[in-house]
């Protein structure tokens, strides 16, 4: 059975856990209206989640590869591309408005 | 700054549609392991980390006004986490916070904090300092950090220790607790 009043070393640990294994809102819909207000308060879990997180940066983040930055690049031309077309579409919409009925 | 990242900031921040467009590709180069850094402190998932980036550079790309004084990297990373990923960064989590107990404030302090002087440092350096404050710890201390950072569940560090899963959590949340100290005697005080 899940443990629903967990005390704060072991809310920093999952959340801890939780960051590494990238699963934070399954960590965060795990936590019942106590534990919630547990960590809101607590000015010791603020202090350890900095660290927490920079303990998975300094552990993971460089094992995460990009296998290819073109790709990357070529993404975000497509949502640029797909912002401008909406951008115009919007324009040509309110054109449409202003124009009188013939 | 590099020269490569000086003359892409300088044509993101160009009235011109076309010429910030052209310069996303260099930016984006130059950027774009440090800021997918950043966010894996919060988000701790490549594929998550790159969608959300994906959003960051179109914004950036789209409302580039927040870069134009930039005249550091450093700067440039704080800026660009303050004003685009965090927006971002909270907006993955608005849309579940019905169903949670925290407050939207909470919620933002923990998934999308103000980055403190730690996190605004380089890999290198941060690598650097933890080394020596691992070495400062106790054997068992110690241990309990680098089976964490291998991957290994509390679960299966208390078989390491042969002791309770409780034991192993209270003795990692002491353990960061002192390795924030050493960071904040380190920072003087910080």
């Amino acid at each position: 059975m899940r443990d629903t009043n967990r005390e704060i070393q072991e809310l920093l640990v999952d959340y801890a856990d939780a960051l590494r294994d990238g699963c934070i809102p399954t960590y965060l819909s795990s936590l019942t209206r106590e534990e919630a207000q547990r960590i809101a308060s607590s000015r010791e879990f603020s202090d350890a989640a900095e660290i927490v997180r920079i303990l998975n940066s300094v552990g993971f983040a460089d094992k995460a590869v990009t296998p290819n930055v073109s790709l990357f690049t070529s993404r975000v031309d497509a949502k640029i591309t797909s912002r401008l077309k909406k951008a115009k579409a919007l324009s040509k919409d309110k054109y449409a408005v202003r124009l009188p009925k013939t | 700054m590099n020269k490569r990242l000086r003359n892409a900031l300088k044509g993101l921040t160009d009235p011109d549609i076309e010429r910030r467009r052209r310069a996303m590709e260099p930016f984006e180069r130059a950027t774009f392991d440090d800021f997918k850094k950043v966010l894996y402190h919060h988000l701790g998932n490549e594929t998550e980390c790159e969608d959300l980036l994906e959003d960051v550079y179109a914004d950036i790309w789209e409302k580039p006004a927040r870069l134009r004084n930039v005249t550091s990297e450093k700067e440039l990373l704080r800026t660009v986490y303050l004003y685009y990923i965090r927006r971002r960064l909270r907006e993955v989590y608005r849309e579940m916070n019905r169903h949670l107990h925290f407050s939207q404030k909470d919620l933002k302090n923990l998934v999308a904090p103000d980055l403190g002087i730690l996190e605004m440092m380089s890999q290198s350096e941060l690598r650097h300092i933890l080394r020596r404050m691992l070495n400062r710890l106790k054997a068992r201390e110690r241990r309990a950090i680098e089976l964490w950072m291998q991957g290994f569940s509390s679960r299966a560090i208390a078989n390491e220790f042969r002791t309770t899963v409780g034991a192993v959590k209270m003795l990692e949340f002491r353990t960061i607790l002192k390795l924030r100290q050493m960071f904040r005697n380190y920072c003087g005080g910080g």
